[in-house]
């Protein structure tokens, strides 16, 4: 009989019917992903729908207005940052959910910015590389770094994710290190290379542990110990030399000081009294540059302890102490602009008498009121040049 | 550099010189450098040990260096581009015979006193040889200056280095044959290769007087003398 032929055939093709509907029709299991350029347009076709098909769209679960769509594409003009989201296209009438795009909107990458520093020679160097500019979409980085032919490994840093590691196994090299970077996302590419010699990128850490105390009876003084920085690794055969700079706090100039070795300076020059503000900076002996400058250490000078005050004369004492280094010295002159009229000693032109001894004791007293009243002529002058 | 461009294998015995062949001479001179006595350090009773010389030497190396910036600065802006250029990095080929300062770092830590002390020795006798060989074709009254000038330094950073071993007791080096540090053009040597050689020798110049610091660094710091009286006397005596 024919009759299980024909339903066989036709339990097959309702199978394939129904598989074909099922492609067509069912919903995307994960979102399509898609990256696209800050500022570009899109257009998102909401999968294998027909152009004229009824369809609504979604973002993050907020419906999107009617006027966006070209037929049952989406289109987004002048992508913004905030355009970036899970993107969802229903079957308008049955809510069928028929395609997902999680969309990320970024950049390609520009030029990454490259820079290789060595401070734990001659044990290695080390590189690190930023984007200046944000992509705001994942960037993968390749370094590679070449010591004139030979390619040397540049092992990932454990905690930064920009930074990567180089041993040196061979000192004192001729021969120039080259070290590439480049970085892609999915919207472009980039690339830069940087060459050095291996002696120019030294630059130790700053050194540690910097502290300043006062130096007891001594009002000028200042005692500064630091300790070579620990990322050094052989401080005996690659020394250091420090240099320190000082300032009080009030001042804006800062003292230098160079000191080839030891790690101890005493500073004698201290105004009395001032809080002081003090660096230092590490550098090898003989190549490369100078580190940053260490955290800073404050400290003040001894002064005397202020005696207790017994009597109102003992107190202008100590205030005078502290401020006589740096304020001018205080007049103690008060000017009356009477005093240059009349004057406190004799000051009327000197008669002379006729009669000798007469004249002879004039004499001495002229004598001893030109001495009075030359005094008084300097201090009317002073006075005058005070005055306005 | 020779105006024919043939190369001559050096003769020990008896030098033999045709006209126009500089690199006869070149060998002659430096077979003879080579040969002369070690100058005598200190070769007076009471010894008072190397200390003071392993910082003169040290002192010799900083200033050699300090002197060779300029007179680098001004040889390759003569030799012209591209060897006055920051960036030019060009691969290391030929000047083989040039005495390399690359060393291994482990090597560089384990070597004793009297092998970091030859090889610095032999190095720099190597390095003068050739500079002076520099010296004769340098075009201009300047730089001819300035170039005998950095020889006379350095031929006194060899005495000093001869001094220090002289007083750990360590015998100067004595040149192994077919060794001589000649250096033979290849064939067809053409000037832009020459200007190379040049370019490597300063290089390695360069380089050589920062590892010699690094070198004495640590020889100081294994022998720490007092050396404040001691000093006096040997400057006395010209050192």
């Amino acid at each position: 009989m024919a009759a299980p032929v024909p339903w066989a055939c036709c339990a097959v093709l309702a199978a394939a019917a129904a598989v074909v509907y099922a492609q067509r029709h069912s919903p995307q299991e994960t979102p399509h992903v898609q990256y696209e350029r800050l500022g570009s347009d899109v257009t998102l076709p909401c999968g294998t729908a027909n152009w004229d098909a009824a369809v609504t769209w979604r973002v993050n679960g907020t419906d999107l207005a009617p006027d966006l769509l070209n037929g049952s594409q989406l289109v987004l003009r002048g992508l913004e940052l905030g355009h970036s989201g899970l993107y969802a296209c229903f079957h308008r009438d049955s809510w069928h959910l028929r395609h997902q795009v999680l969309l990320h909107v970024g950049l390609p990458p520009r030029e990454p910015v490259l820079s290789c520093r060595s401070n734990t020679y001659p044990k290695g160097f080390y590189c690190s590389w930023h984007l200046p500019a944000p992509t705001y979409i994942p960037n993968t980085f390749n370094v590679t770094v070449l010591h004139g032919s030979k390619i040397m490994v540049c092992e990932k840093d454990p905690a930064l994710k920009n930074r990567c590691h180089i041993r040196y196994m061979h000192l004192f090299s001729t021969v120039k290190y080259k070290v590439s970077i480049s970085v892609s996302n999915a919207l472009g590419h980039n690339a830069t290379a940087i060459t050095f010699d291996e002696f120019t990128i030294v630059k130790p850490d700053p050194p540690e542990n910097v502290v300043a105390r006062p130096v007891p009876s001594n009002p000028r003084r200042l005692e500064v110990t630091w300790q070579t920085p620990s990322t050094w690794p052989d401080p005996e055969s690659f020394p250091l030399k420090f240099f320190l700079r000082y300032r009080p706090l009030i001042l804006d100039q800062w003292q230098h000081v160079e000191l080839s070795d030891g790690t101890a300076h005493t500073i004698t020059d201290a105004y009395a009294g001032k809080e002081y503000i003090i660096q230092v900076a590490a550098k090898d002996n003989e190549i490369g540059t100078w580190s940053d400058w260490s955290v800073a250490a404050h400290a003040t000078p001894w002064t005397e302890e202020p005696r207790h005050l017994t009597t109102e004369a003992q107190a202008p004492e100590t205030t005078t102490s502290t401020t006589s280094s740096l304020a001018p010295p205080p007049t103690t002159k008060i000017c009356d602009p009477g005093e240059l009229g009349s004057g406190g000693g004799p000051s009327a032109p000197l008669f002379i008498s006729v009669p000798l001894t007469l004249a002879l004791a004039a004499a001495a007293a002229t004598a001893s009121s030109l001495l009075i009243w030359g005094t008084e002529i300097r201090r009317s002058l002073a006075c005058a040049a005070f005055l306005p | 550099m020779g105006e024919d461009g043939e190369t001559r294998p050096p003769s020990r015995s008896l030098p033999i010189l045709s006209t126009g062949d500089s690199w006869g001479m070149l060998a002659c001179l430096c077979t003879v450098l080579w040969h002369l006595p070690a100058v005598p350090a200190l070769n007076r009773t009471g010894d008072p040990g190397p200390g003071p010389s392993i910082q003169k030497t040290y002192d010799l190396t900083r200033y050699l260096e300090h002197q060779l910036r300029s007179l680098a600065g001004t040889y390759l802006n003569y030799l012209g581009p591209p060897f006055n250029e920051p960036d030019f990095n060009p691969p290391r080929l030929g000047a083989e015979t040039l005495p390399r300062a690359t060393v291994n770092l482990d090597v560089w830590r384990s070597l004793n006193d009297k092998l970091r002390l030859t090889q610095n020795y032999e190095a720099y006798s190597h390095l003068l040889c050739y500079l002076r060989g520099l010296n004769r074709q340098a075009a201009t009254a300047e730089l001819r200056r300035s170039l005998a000038h950095f020889c006379t330094s350095l031929q006194g950073l060899l005495g000093s280095i001869a001094g220090v071993m002289a007083a750990l007791g360590y015998p100067l080096p004595q040149p192994l044959p077919g060794t001589e540090p000649t250096w033979a053009p290849g064939p067809a040597h053409s000037d832009f290769l020459q200007k190379m050689d040049d370019f490597w020798l300063l290089k390695e110049l360069q380089t050589w007087l920062w590892r010699s610091a690094k070198d004495f660094n640590r020889l100081k710091k294994k022998m720490q003398t007092p050396a404040a009286a001691v000093t006096l006397h040997l400057e006395a005596h010209g050192f």
